[in-house]
């Protein structure tokens, strides 16, 4: 089976100012990814703050060109797709359904606003359609003629939802969906997003950094640390026997319900490295346990086997 | 130092906190009754506007103006705070009870160094010299983990990183050694890794230090790590509180319950399959509310959820509001 979204070496550098007098600086926010994600999978995208994951989705969007590399869509390269057709194709979920939708238009508008931009059907389908869509996602077409300022943020998420899924695109790019909601409006739309996978065979792009809700929603996970993917594997495995000391160490820092369990100890150091300085060797090593001399001077190879992909010099490239 | 640790640090009974709005009084906080001993943890777990931010800042008298704050008791040590004048409640605040906030970075005053902010109110309250004040400041913050302390003190907030800015607003709160922390979700903005470190570090001085800790959070997970006890807000009302083994096991009030069955759980819940929901919204907290708040997405409501609701109890102190009595949970 041939990929769905498929990236070569994708990289985007930002030149960032680092004073009057001072030459300007270079920061990898992806540097070198390779995914393959097959159609109606959910890969699962985690990783501390300033990992890169945001610039990721922001490039399988097509809203932020790549630097080097390519993200291709069945087998197209995205660059050549028309904007709006990728549009038909790719949408996104953002984190924040505050700052996402227009305030001062109808909730009934912002459903309808791809069709009308696309111009799918006549006005009456569009509206028939969008209405449809919001009663699909749990939104009572009362709720139609409101703006987003009426509702609560699980509802805004909801609008956001149908606003994404009423032109049938067959990617989502969800990042951080849930992480502005309360747990139990969370579960809703969790749930609520499991059941439109299924019941329009969609392919998730789901980047979150709460590693419980990953490990409920994704088929496989890339964990990523400074712009690269340091880990890729099917979700069960990856929780059960993680193999590079970061996801190691990422989810031994997960706090599960669990009394008596105490708080866990990460062996991590005390913050993450600066993207503008990049630690030499493996990018990881100052705060990796079991770091060795070849860590802080050549890259890990990236190890691709039957269980996944792994770049940490535990475990030698086969190649 | 002996600690009693049956000792009340403070003990809040039948504050009602009401803020007055534009559309009407907001009864924020309704009648709730807390006590939290010396080296205790106490974590108040709710969703948003359920009125536990309100009630940490109610705890340390930072209120906003259009607020007002009623109790029938509001003690401190056993000395009645409600009632103290200004003056007091100033030597108290910052000195005897400090409060972590969520934002380091709104928190902190971008304007002055850490140093600055770390000993004023040390050399206010403990009329210390500078000098004293700064030896006492490196001690904290190389005791909350971060090196090269006596450098970080020329240092504005921007110049560190998340994580180690509430590392300085945990020192800056024990500086002057106090009794009673209160910590408003202090590790909620951060990654799971700062997260994990950082809670490790409030448990452990708190046991060291012996001090007593409210800590707020919407978080389940901080909640099971490290609450001793812990309290269920909803719509102002504290619904059910007891120890932490005993509220996950057995939680009894229908609203606990349901907040459990959301959280994904690793070997609990299916991945993939059906979390469990709350149905409907938090009621309007204007005006009175009949009854019990949660009746209207309570799965088990009677007629009888609209009188009034007893409080139950079980022999080692789990507490909770509804009609339902007692019931076996299957964890």
């Amino acid at each position: 089976m041939s990929a769905l979204i498929q990236t070569t070496d994708l990289q985007r550098t930002f030149t960032v100012s680092a004073g009057l007098f001072k030459a300007k600086k270079i920061l990898h926010a992806v540097n070198g990814v390779d995914l393959c994600v097959n159609r109606s999978d959910v890969l699962g995208v985690v990783g501390e703050s300033g990992c890169g994951k945001s610039t990721l989705a922001r490039m399988l969007l097509g809203l932020t060109p790549p630097t080097r590399g390519s993200v291709q869509i069945d087998g197209q390269d995205i660059s050549k797709i028309d904007r709006r057709e990728l549009a038909r194709r790719v949408q996104p979920i953002f984190q924040d359904p505050y700052s996402s939708l227009n305030p001062r238009r109808t909730i009934a508008s912002i459903v309808s606003f791809p069709l009308d931009v696309l111009n799918i059907g006549t006005s009456v389908e569009r509206k028939k359609k969008s209405l449809e869509m919001l009663e699909r996602v749990g939104l009572p077409a009362r709720y139609a003629k409101n703006t987003p300022g009426q509702l609560s943020g699980g509802q805004r998420q909801r609008v956001a939802i149908a606003r994404a899924l009423v032109i049938n695109p067959e990617i989502v790019i969800c990042d951080e969906p849930t992480s502005a909601l309360d747990v139990s409006v969370q579960a809703q739309i969790l749930n609520l997003l499991l059941d439109l996978r299924k019941e329009f065979n969609l392919t998730y792009v789901f980047i979150s950094h709460n590693l419980a809700v990953v490990e409920h929603i994704a088929t496989q996970v890339a964990v990523m640390y400074l712009g690269r993917v340091v880990e890729l594997r099917q979700t069960a495995e990856l929780f059960k026997d993680p193999r590079h000391p970061y996801t190691q160490a990422l989810l031994a820092s997960v706090l599960t319900p669990e009394p008596g369990l105490g708080i866990p100890d990460t062996g991590l150091g005390l913050s993450f490295p600066d993207p503008l300085h990049p630690p030499s060797g493996c990018a990881f090593h100052p705060r990796c346990a079991r770091r060795t001399p070849e860590c802080s001077t050549k890259h890990p190879a990236l190890r691709r086997d039957a269980q996944g992909e792994v770049a940490c010099h535990l475990y030698p490239s086969t190649r | 130092m002996t600690i009693d640790s049956n000792e009340i640090v403070l003990d809040v009974q039948g504050l009602t906190v009401d803020i007055k709005t534009p559309r009407g009084v907001l009864h924020v906080v309704r009648d709730i009754s807390l006590q939290v001993k010396r080296g205790e943890t106490l974590c108040i777990v709710g969703e948003s506007g359920c009125g536990k931010s309100i009630t940490s800042l109610s705890m340390m008298g930072l209120l906003p103006k259009t607020a007002t704050r009623n109790s029938r008791v509001f003690n401190f040590l056993g000395e009645d705070i409600a009632r103290a004048d200004k003056r007091r409640i100033n030597d108290l605040r910052g000195n005897r009870m400090a409060m972590i906030f969520q934002e380091p970075m709104t928190a902190l005053n971008p304007a002055y160094t850490i140093g600055d902010q770390l000993t004023e109110h040390y050399r206010h309250h403990k009329h210390a010299s500078a000098e004293q004040a700064r030896v006492r400041a490196v001690a904290l913050l190389e005791k909350v983990g971060i090196a090269s302390a006596a450098e970080r003190l020329g240092q504005y907030p921007h110049q560190l990183s998340g994580g180690l800015r509430q590392r300085v607003m945990i020192a800056m709160a024990l500086m002057c050694g106090p009794e009673l922390l209160i910590a408003d979700e202090p590790s909620t903005a951060l990654d799971v890794t700062i997260q994990a470190q950082i809670l490790r570090l409030l448990a452990d001085l708190q046991a060291e230090l012996g001090i007593a800790m409210v800590l707020i959070t919407h978080d389940l997970g901080v909640v099971a790590r490290i609450a001793n006890r812990v309290a269920v807000m909803y719509a102002g009302q504290i619904v059910e509180e007891g120890l932490t083994k005993d509220i996950f096991a057995a939680p009894q009030h229908p609203y606990t319950q349901g907040l459990i069955s959301c959280i994904p759980i690793p070997g609990r819940t299916i991945p993939g399959g059906k979390l469990g929901t709350i149905p409907g919204v938090v009621p309007s907290l204007i005006g009175e509310i009949k009854g019990c708040a949660f009746k209207d997405r309570c799965s088990s409501a009677q007629e009888r959820c609209s009188g009034d609701i007893p409080l139950r109890h079980t022999a080692h102190g789990q507490q909770w509001r509804c009609i339902l009595e007692h019931q076996e949970v299957a964890a």
